[in-house]
């Protein structure tokens, strides 16, 4: 491995900016790094540099240790945005800036610089002024001159950001030309999903400080893990689907299931369906795919090479509602649609023209944060707990929607649920204000809401999210709950292992490797990064003490089982002081 | 550039009309007449005024003291102005807006208050005579006055310089393996150096020309404490207006003699640079 980052952490006036990163980048590879501005991927870059400290965690170049090494003695080339050049240098002076620091003799630094002025294609320009060369040019001498002192490894922050389109495209084929001729490890940071797939053998995608996914550009086009990833690497349209056994549900269509999960509960599930993937026919015996549901095109934009519809969804009586994820107001129902000139010359589309859908392909993403379902005694109540920060900004944040359940009878051990005949799908949320909230959440439970979200009033994100299973057959539920939120979040991840206090001694080696395991699950099975902390006690006052000392914290807990419930998690919910999401998995 | 170009200010005839207008009545018009009344000296008179032993010992006091207080500040004006625009530390901007208190002080007031801590029973002098360190009454006096009052120059010149120097260009020095000190001396320093002689020849120019608070601090000894402004208003009292004109024209000729130098050296160091591009 030429570049290994292992947790890498970097706090910003205490959000980390970069969160739990580890990542192994091959050598000679090209790696991208992309993310929307402020995702910490440039801090990232600085931190392999050695421009940017780093509060944990530990950088290895080539298998040598750098976390403390300074800047001029890791041997990377950096190329800056702005290019970077020294204005009072010439061409020449600026390429051999390296060897010069080197001491390197003077026919040996011109053989270098013709060298490296020939690899970016600027022969002849020595003796200019950065000044009087193009930006394009000037970017050119700016990897020249990072390329000369030979470093193990390149990094490009936004190199192209500040060229037009014509000059990026040819800047972009030189820089891969560059790097496959030297083989050089190249770390490239970029917010644009296209120069991401033009140029990578492999993409890592940050968000929130923390690295998302990391793949092949096809692989995380066509089955990204979250929906962060689904929407940013390109169009997609979100649906809420159920899983059944015999596949997934969407509107009238039912999907064979990629992959069998035997075993696996009905559900709600998120899926994605790119623009491409959807299929528009003057009526339903016209499509070559399967059938979702009606629609009426309301925008038809000509892009050159393909057309793009936007499609609004029209339920009608003929089938069962099919359901955007997103709840942007009107926006909500419109399907992105993009057509070959092939299927254009089939059918020509105008807006208002009614349409049968149809779709090729989904992918459901493996996220257990569906959708939200804010439940509480009246609907005064429940819009109240819309309305809530921290529930607001997850809804935000996984472009998903908040539904109101209005259970009169809640917390009331002698009654049924008002409509007993709809399960509860998705995350249940309830409000965890008063002495009353364990009774609640049990009743929630006892009633088939299987992730339970309670919400103290008024809870802003949280910084630290504690992670706890009672019960191993809820652990695989808890870590990708855990997981999922925490994509959604910028908090950092600890997990509390719980053992009885009796024979503490005894079970401390035993602890210290349920925690290592937890760990290497998190990050395997979840892509969760997550510290690990070791108590010994009774789980739930363990929690609430961990809980209490520090401000901003939540909780995720995962049970197998409700009995002795209330007296268990009074402690944990009662007065309602930090939010805590309950993932109930009872033994199959 | 055309005259005809559209722009903020009325037309270009106007403006260039009120340029000239103002430099002749302010600034050109009262040299020619300095130079006029000099010019009605007889020559051999003019000489003597202007070779006197008391003369050229006030223009060495004069523009040696000068150039010892820019280039003082050269050093001490480039610190300040770092420390200002790279560190963020409580109480900078009151240390910033304090960098402008010599141009608003009354000169007199710079003088007497030096002179009180500087004195030999000052509060630092006090300290000082022991040691056979005499500032007030001295050229040593001269400089410190001189260099405090020509300071915010300096410091201002560097400062728009200094934020125009990105991180990045050091972060790049970095990477490709220059130290701090390397980087210091091949980067900031060559980008910066235009606004530091800039600073440099505001400096001296404002200290060339300062006369009240020297005065105060110099004790005014003939040949060696005696700056030339000061023998000029001494001339003057003793109402020979033709010998101070004299001095006058030697002052100016010396002052105009050095910023053109320094111009010459300014333009010669950009015109070298375009030349190695070409």
């Amino acid at each position: 491995m030429s570049i290994t980052l292992d947790q890498i952490t970097k706090h910003y006036g205490g959000a980390p900016v970069v969160n739990d990163v580890s990542l192994d980048i091959g050598d000679g590879e090209f790696f991208v790094l992309l993310g929307p501005s402020g995702s910490g991927k440039s801090t990232l870059l600085r931190a392999i540099a050695g421009l940017s400290r780093i509060d944990h965690g530990r950088i290895a170049l080539h298998g040598r240790d750098v976390t403390h090494v300074a800047a001029r003695k890791r041997g990377v080339g950096l190329v800056f945005q702005n290019y970077a050049l020294f204005r009072h240098m010439t061409v020449a002076e600026n390429i051999e800036f390296a060897l010069r620091v080197r001491r390197m003799r003077a026919r040996a630094r011109r053989e270098r610089r013709a060298e490296l002025l020939r690899l970016v294609a600027l022969e002849g320009l020595d003796d200019r002024l950065p000044a009087q060369l193009s930006g394009g040019q000037q970017q050119r001498v700016a990897v020249a001159r990072a390329l000369a002192h030979k470093p193990e490894v390149l990094l490009l922050d936004e190199p192209f950001g500040a060229l037009d389109a014509k000059i990026r495209e040819e800047l972009r084929r030189t820089i891969r030309e560059v790097q496959r001729e030297l083989g050089i490890s190249t770390v490239l940071v970029t917010h644009d999903q296209e120069e991401a797939f033009a140029l990578a053998d492999r993409i890592g995608i940050m968000n929130y400080g923390r690295l998302l996914e990391v793949g092949v550009p096809h692989d995380l086009y066509s089955r990204p893990a979250t929906r962060f990833v689904a929407t940013f690497l390109g169009a997609a349209n979100l649906f809420l689907a159920r899983r059944t056994a015999e596949g997934v549900q969407l509107g009238a269509a039912v999907m064979p299931p990629a992959t069998a999960t035997p075993g696996e509960r009905e559900q709600e599930v998120v899926a994605v369906a790119r623009p491409e993937e959807v299929e528009v026919a003057a009526s339903r015996e016209e499509l070559g795919s399967r059938y979702l549901g009606r629609g009426v095109v309301d925008e038809v934009m000509f892009t050159g090479a393909l057309e793009r519809l936007r499609v609004r969804l029209a339920n009608g009586a003929d089938g069962p509602l099919l359901v955007m994820a997103g709840a942007e107001g009107e926006e909500n129902g419109a399907l992105q649609v993009t057509r070959t000139p092939a299927s254009q010359r089939d059918l020509e589309l105008r807006p208002g023209q009614r349409v049968a859908i149809g779709v090729r392909r989904v992918h459901v993403l493996p996220t257990p944060l569906s959708s939200f379902t804010a439940c509480a005694m009246s609907a005064s109540l429940a819009e109240e707990l819309v309305r809530q920060p921290l529930l607001a900004e997850l809804v935000a944040r996984t472009l998903t929607r908040v539904a109101v359940r209005v259970e009169p009878q809640l917390g009331d051990p002698a009654a049924a649920p008002a409509a007993p005949a709809v399960g509860f799908s998705g995350t249940t949320v309830m409000s965890g204000s008063d002495g009353e909230s364990a009774q609640r959440a049990e009743w929630l439970l006892r009633r088939g809401a299987k992730d339970l979200l309670v919400l103290p009033p008024d809870t802003a994100a949280p910084q630290r999210v504690l992670i706890h299973w009672m019960g191993e057959a809820a652990r695989s539920a808890t870590l990708a709950m855990s997981a999922s939120v925490l994509r959604h979040l910028p908090a950092e991840a600890v997990y509390v292992g719980i053992f009885p206090r009796e024979s503490a001694d005894a079970r401390q080696a035993q602890g210290l490797r349920a925690l290592l395991d937890a760990r290497s699950e998190a990050q395997a099975a979840h892509g969760l990064e997550m510290r690990t902390e070791l108590r010994f006690g009774e789980p739930a006052s363990e929690l609430s003490a961990r809980l209490a000392e520090a401000p901003a914290q939540m909780l995720i807990v995962g049970v197998t089982e409700l009995s002795r419930f209330g007296e268990r998690f009074r402690a944990l919910l009662d007065g309602g002081r930090w939010p805590v999401l309950i993932v109930q998995r009872g033994p199959a | 550039m055309s005259f005809r170009q559209a722009s903020v200010l009325p037309g270009f005839g106007l403006t260039f009309g009120f340029t000239t207008f103002f430099l002749s009545t302010i600034v050109l018009l009262p040299l020619a007449a300095l130079v006029l009344a000099a010019g009605s000296m007889h020559w051999s008179d003019f000489w003597h005024v202007v070779t006197s032993p008391r003369a050229l010992g006030s223009y060495r006091l004069s523009f040696g003291a000068s150039l010892l207080a820019a280039s003082i500040n050269l050093v001490f004006g480039f610190i300040i102005a770092w420390t200002l625009t790279r560190y963020e530390f409580p109480g900078r901007k009151l240390i910033d807006a304090l960098i402008d208190m010599p141009f608003a002080l009354p000169t007199a007031v710079s003088g007497i208050a030096l002179t009180t801590v500087f004195a030999s029973n000052g509060w630092i002098g006090r300290y000082l005579e022991p040691l056979g360190v005499h500032v007030a009454y001295t050229w040593l006096g001269v400089t410190l006055a001189l260099t405090l009052i020509s300071m915010p120059f300096t410091v201002r010149a560097v400062q728009p310089a200094l934020l125009e120097v990105q991180r990045d260009l050091e972060d790049a020095a970095e990477t490709l393996g220059a130290a701090r000190p390397y980087v210091f001396r091949r980067i900031i320093l060559p980008t910066v150096l235009p606004a530091l002689l800039t600073g440099f020849t505001l400096s001296f120019a404002r200290a060339v020309g300062e006369y009240g608070s020297v005065i105060f601090i110099a004790g005014n000894l003939p040949m060696k404490t005696e700056i030339t402004p000061l023998l000029i208003v001494i001339h003057l009292e003793e109402f020979d207006y033709r010998g101070a004109a004299a001095l006058g024209v030697v002052m100016l000729t010396l002052s105009f003699a050095v910023l053109l130098t320094i111009n010459l050296l300014q333009g010669w160091g950009r015109r070298r640079h375009v030349r190695a591009a070409h």
